[in-house]
């Protein structure tokens, strides 16, 4: 299946190289890479990635899968618009996530008029029939423009839209982490370019998603390491260009305007989400009533947020495997394919 | 049973399912044995009988390749065909939906009606019913069938061996394919690879210990039944898993896993390694994809090897959903 084994062979070699020479100059020191997007984790645990890299680097995966970072409260919001009888449509992994109480999943089986879609569009068809449908916009600058899209179209969205730059920069200043690059989103640089990340004075390499790419990505960031070069490289231009997707990027910034964003376990980060900008289309708005009702969510005792930066492993999670598995998820990381508990539950690690 | 209600997970043929299941308690089974089986099985004589039962929910009803009444002929003809039963006759129960075109329904009796005479497999009972519009959506099917195993077949239950061979009768994913074409409206020349296996199965029952159809939860959730009850494992070789370029493109755009994909009209049969080439010979005279694709080997569990390692291949859970982004 692998498209190009003897790129992935060269990559390794000189990887294994250039890590060697690392260590050379420090010591032991551990290199510590974060891969932001679930996408790339997958891959990783999928092929083995970890086991086949030099034993001073290791990898560590962030807060890059869209489900996983939606808050617990943003969920119980539109169960509880479910239950009061409005329509909503979200994409088919959101609908597993566990709430306070139920999953939409769950609500729909017990309200009904929970929807899943694949693309945006079927939200226009599902219009014609439940004009008042609000759609749960969720995930990174990837599926933005798609509620964008809505919102041009006048559905009602109830955003909890995420933008991964500042949630780099935030990651790249904490001391508990101590991160020395990261393996940056390629499907996220696509819409929003590789000079958005010019602000970040970290190493990072733009990635693709097959073995080799991740690889690629990999043996850039240890270059940009060995010299000191604070920069993003572009390790992926066969998608993600130097100015991203300008109509994309337009579309954005006509129908949405940057807010402070809850994000689940990392807590409230300055700048880093999209809400709806105008209020007629913003369903928090339109629903404030039935919204303002919705409880703070009670505590689970799962340790998503840590997980979510990389400072522990799911097994250091006292629920992994135990009270959280994939049929019965506790945490949002054990939902999503591309969460790091159900990637390493489904990978036997 | 964790729920307090159900939920499309019980009905995705994973680990939810069988906790369901198991929850209903349900153990008197008289003198049937292989009751956990694609078929259960009663004594008759020196040979032995074999029943089953299923009920078909798709959409789109119509698809690529297939309907709903040809999955419905074929998926209870092949859960008898893998337990090495000659199917004797089978039942066809419709529940239709008030307003349901006659044309359509017309389209799917046709399709059960033409494999009923190719395959020489009579239907010999039934039951129609009508619900109100709205109560149900467009057309339930169910079909039970019956067949024997005669005295010279020993029943699908011999036990498996270290060294032994798995093998594919033909490329993963192209029912699945199909169908997805039509969710996610996306043109591809895919059409179902819905069948029944009884030429199949008559070509290779004497030379294999086992066969499985890979039908909901796949590859992944039939090699790790198969293990589940001994102490050894499976490994497949990613490489030599057939699918055709069109079916790994779709699921990698999708973010779909190709071994938890149904398939309506493959399976895998475990043989001896000294018989695997014949089994691959007699299977490919029928579809030319068809290979070995792994092999029983110490430990447990199924294990996938690819170019860069090997991992593990679990039992699927939940419901098959795309990655969003």
């Amino acid at each position: 299946m692998l498209e190009s084994e003897k790129e992935i062979k060269q990559h390794l070699k000189e990887i294994k190289r250039i890590a060697s020479k690392i260590k050379d100059k420090q010591g032991d020191k551990t290199i510590t890479l974060m891969e932001i997007c679930g996408g790339h984790t997958n891959v990783i645990m999928k092929y083995g990635i970890r086991d086949l890299l030099p034993r001073n680097i290791r990898l560590i995966s962030g807060p890059g899968c869209p489900v996983c970072v939606s808050s617990q409260k943003d969920i119980d919001c539109m169960i509880e618009l479910a239950h009061q009888g409005v329509p909503v449509a979200t994409y088919g992994d959101m609908l597993r996530v566990p709430g306070s109480k139920y999953s939409l999943d769950d609500a729909r089986a017990k309200y009904g008029k929970v929807f899943e879609v694949y693309s945006t569009t079927e939200v226009l068809e599902l219009k014609k029939k439940h004009p008042d449908i609000v759609f749960f916009g969720i995930g990174f600058e990837t599926t933005a423009p798609m509620s964008a899209f809505l919102l041009k179209n006048k559905v009602a969205v109830y955003s909890v839209h995420k933008l991964v730059p500042p949630a780099v920069e935030i990651l790249a200043s904490d001391k508990d982490i101590k991160i020395d690059g990261f393996i940056s989103p390629g499907h996220v640089s696509t819409i929003i370019g590789r000079k958005a990340y010019d602000n970040i004075r970290v190493p990072q390499a733009v990635s693709g998603f097959t073995p080799e790419r991740i690889l690629r990505g990999i043996r850039v960031l240890l270059e940009l390491i060995r010299d000191k070069k604070m920069i993003t490289v572009n390790a992926y231009p066969e998608a993600v260009k130097e100015e991203g997707n300008v109509v994309a990027q337009k579309l954005l910034q006509e129908t949405f305007i940057i807010t402070d964003s809850d994000w689940r376990g990392l807590g409230t980060l300055p700048k880093s989400g999209l809400e709806v900008r105008d209020d007629s289309l913003n369903a928090k708005k339109i629903y404030a009533k039935i919204l303002s009702k919705v409880p703070e969510p009670k505590k689970t005792g799962c340790r998503c947020g840590e997980i979510l930066k990389g400072t522990i492993g799911p097994q250091e999670c006292p629920l992994y495997r135990k009270s959280c598995t994939p049929e019965n998820p506790v945490g949002a990381c054990m939902v999503s394919e591309e969460g790091s508990c159900a990637i390493a539950y489904r990978y036997g690690k | 049973m964790k729920k307090e209600f159900i939920t499309l997970a019980h009905g995705s043929g994973g680990k939810e399912m069988e906790e369901l299941i198991e929850s209903l308690g349900i153990s008197y089974r008289g003198e049937w044995k292989d009751c956990d089986k694609d078929s259960a099985t009663l004594r008759l004589g020196e040979g032995r009988l074999c029943f089953t039962t299923d009920s078909f929910v798709v959409d789109p009803i119509f698809f690529p390749g297939g309907d709903i009444g040809h999955l419905a002929f074929c998926g209870t003809v092949n859960d008898l065909c893998v337990m090495k039963a000659k199917p004797l006759g089978i039942s066809l129960a419709l529940v239709i939906e008030e307003g349901f075109p006659a044309a359509d329904l017309e389209k799917i009796l046709s399709s059960i009606k033409r494999l009923s005479e190719e395959y020489k497999i009579p239907i010999v009972t039934g039951d129609t019913k009508v619900m109100e519009k709205g109560k149900l959506d467009k057309i339930i099917i169910n079909t039970s069938g019956v067949g024997l195993i005669s005295k010279e077949e020993k029943a699908c239950d011999e036990k498996i061996a270290l060294g032994d061979k798995v093998i594919l009768s033909g490329g993963l994913g192209e029912h699945a394919t199909a169908l997805l074409s039509k969710r996610f409206d996306f043109e591809t020349r895919i059409t179902t690879d819905s069948k029944p296996l009884v030429k199949e199965m008559e070509a290779v029952k004497g030379i294999i210990r086992l066969a499985k159809d890979p039908t909901r939860g796949g590859l992944a959730a039939i090699l790790n039944e198969i293990v589940s009850k001994s102490s050894i494992g499976i490994e497949i070789v990613e490489d030599d898993v057939p699918a055709k370029p069109e079916v790994k493109k779709a699921v990698e755009m999708l973010g779909i896993n190709l071994y938890e994909l149904a398939c309506e009209g493959r399976m895998v049969c475990i043989a001896p390694e000294e018989k695997a080439d014949a089994v691959v010979a007699a299977l490919k005279k029928f579809n030319p994809d068809a290979c070995i694709i792994g092999k029983v080997v110490e430990g447990d569990g199924v294990s996938v090897r690819t170019a860069l390692g090997s991992r593990i291949l679990p039992t699927p859970s939940g419901r098959i959903v795309p990655r969003i982004c």
